[in-house]
């Protein structure tokens, strides 16, 4: 079974890989914003599971 | 001149929707058709990999005639194409949404349907305003 953090990271791959093929055109401006996205929604989701962890207990 | 592309669009229209009608069915295959390989590959491995994923994770598939929220979840679900119809082949077990991991897969499933349905819209617009000759 997939651990939280596996889910939300094959989540990121995935969306990041399908709108960079979308938005972008050129080979090099589809890797960056694929690797811009994923790394956008990682250390989003990241960020908001600290900001609520003292709310946790 | 605008008429002359007017009229290649509207002549192009029933390949644009044979394209988009396969890139439902099976994400992907619509681009496929139209020699988009890479795209093809691409957004059939981003929609795959979340269907499979949420279904295995035994995420709920929504069916017709539920309330609102339900429905938008079909429409959402069945943007997935042969993902929607096998889902209870890819997990015979069915939901479980008593675990978080189930809750997961449903937001998954849907995912990857409302992205396969940009894809159908990008599918059918390239259809649309292929040069025939090529």
């Amino acid at each position: 079974m997939l651990n939280h953090f596996e889910i939300m990271t094959i989540f990121s791959l995935a969306v990041a890989l399908a709108f960079a093929l979308l938005s972008k055109q050129r080979a090099s401006e589809r890797a960056l914003y694929f690797l811009w996205a994923f790394l956008g929604f990682m250390a989003v989701a990241i960020g908001i599971g600290w900001l609520m962890y003292p709310f946790s207990r | 001149m605008a008429e002359t592309q007017k009229t290649a669009v509207k002549s192009n229209q029933p390949l644009a929707l044979f394209a988009a009608v396969a890139g439902w069915l099976v994400p992907g295959l619509g681009h496929l058709l139209l020699g988009k390989w890479g795209k093809a590959i691409g957004y059939f491995v981003a929609v795959a990999s979340l269907a499979v994923v949420g279904l295995r994770l035994r995420g709920d598939v929504f069916t017709s005639g539920g309330d609102a929220f339900g429905t938008l979840g079909f429409l959402a679900d069945l943007g997935a194409g042969v993902f929607y119809f096998l889902a209870h082949t890819i997990d015979a077990a069915g939901p479980d949404v008593s675990r978080a991991a189930g809750d997961y897969g449903t937001r998954l499933i849907a995912t990857a349907g409302v992205l396969n349905l940009l894809c159908v819209l990008e599918a059918f617009q390239i259809g649309l305003h292929q040069d025939r000759k090529s």
